[in-house]
């Protein structure tokens, strides 16, 4: 039979430990005690030019003229200068005009329609819904996987931890633009699977989210590439939808030239001779 | 060092595991947005036309607005119209109603560059003066 002092020792060690996790302390190592709330419905502020601090001309990423500066070596520099030659003539593939395609790191961060910042003990998830798309950081203290476990995919890999109430994450892994699978905007802007990203993320205030990523590609850069994309939250209530990109899909890339095409309602194709 | 979520927290992985699971069976639909360059259209040029609404395609990963168009002739065609995605034109308060089937409206599209018969859409008036999208008189 057991004592009182048995008894209460139980029942203490019980509610000690349902406080202790109800508190929501310590979820992880180096993470706050309490995680940041970033709930709610996100917009990233401008249009879809990946590097705006080095933007030279007007308009936006398919405005013919209109091109980024990242650090390239000369051999990515003139890579580059191709596909600017190709976007001003329309004829850019942009891989996911077709449909069927994750849009890949690092241009899930700059992509139109809105985010979702989910924020949970052990991993915080990036929600786009266009797409949509997801890239998953990983926060439970695990380490990157070792190289020969892990290969080229479209977001990659991202382990990361909480510096107070800034989320900091590596990225490795990402396919770039191997196999011509990913590009980063529609200016024609490329990088190689070496690429990898240290990204500092933080809730500035309560109307904005800040992410500034740091890139590095021994491949095709000179220098680490810094960009800081931001989000605006959106009204309270907002919905984020379905978003099927095959739904009726009227503008595939032809993939002999690189165009994309415009269909008419019966699904020939418009402007052929153009 | 605990580890271990609250309840709360678990709540929330299953809510947001739900939301998951959900785009996972998503039909066959991953990215593609602002599909078209807009390359074929002829951005310096304003086109109007007046028809009858044959259909609102309210659809991923564009919208497009089937009209009808009558010329001089009484021979009827068909102008493809694209607009944004639904889920960006929801939130400006544009619905599948907004374009009715059988109604006629007046629509000023930039025209396609190779003269096929579509374009995309700038703004649209209705008879009663209603006005979607960007109209100048």
């Amino acid at each position: 039979m057991r004592t009182f002092k048995q008894s209460c020792h139980a029942a203490c060690l019980a509610l000690a430990t349902v406080l202790l996790l109800a508190s929501g302390s310590a979820y992880g190592q180096g993470e706050p005690e309490t995680l940041p709330d970033w709930s709610g419905v996100w917009q990233m502020i401008g249009g879809t030019v990946f590097d705006r601090a080095t933007v030279e001309g007007e308009g936006g990423a398919t405005t013919p003229g209109l091109r980024e500066h990242p650090p390239y070596n000369d051999e990515w520099e003139a890579i580059y200068e191709r596909n600017l030659a190709l976007r001003d003539q329309g004829l850019f593939p942009d891989p996911l005009s077709n449909c069927g395609l994750p849009i890949g790191f690092p241009r899930i961060m700059n992509v139109p329609d809105v985010y979702e910042f989910a924020v949970t003990p052990k991993q915080v998830w990036i929600l786009t819904e266009n797409g949509p798309n997801i890239l998953r950081i990983f926060t439970d203290g695990r380490d990157l996987p070792a190289p020969e476990d892990r290969w080229p995919t479209f977001n990659g890999v991202s382990v990361g931890q909480w510096e107070g109430d800034t989320l900091v994450f590596r990225t490795v892994s990402a396919k770039g633009s191997m196999d011509g699978d990913a590009i980063i905007d529609r200016t024609g802007l490329v990088l190689s699977n070496q690429l990898e990203a240290i990204t500092r993320m933080r809730k500035i205030d309560d109307e904005l989210i800040e992410a500034q990523m740091t890139i590095e590609d021994p491949a095709a850069l000179t220098a680490p590439w810094q960009v800081t994309k931001q989000y605006r939250k959106l009204p309270e209530g907002t919905f984020v939808y379905d978003y099927a990109c095959a739904e009726n899909n009227r503008n595939p890339v032809d993939r002999e030239t690189g165009r994309t095409l415009t269909l008419g309602p019966n699904g020939e194709v418009l402007g052929e001779t153009n | 060092m605990n580890t271990s979520p609250n309840s709360t927290h678990f709540i929330d992985l299953a809510a947001v595991g739900l939301v998951l699971a959900s785009l996972a069976m998503a039909p066959a639909a991953q990215p593609a947005f602002g599909h078209h360059a807009g390359a074929a259209w002829d951005r310096e040029q304003v086109q109007e036309l007046q028809g009858t609404i044959k259909e609102f395609q309210f659809t991923n990963p564009h919208t497009w607005i089937q009209l009808n168009v009558e010329n001089a002739d009484g021979t009827v065609e068909e102008w493809s119209i694209e607009w944004g995605s639904p889920n960006s034109l929801s939130r400006r308060g544009i619905r599948p109603s907004t374009f009715p089937p059988g109604v006629e409206a007046t629509m000023r599209i930039n025209p396609m560059k190779s003269g096929d018969k579509a374009g995309g859409f700038v703004g649209a008036k209705f008879g009663d003066g209603t006005v979607v999208g960007r109209w100048e008189d």
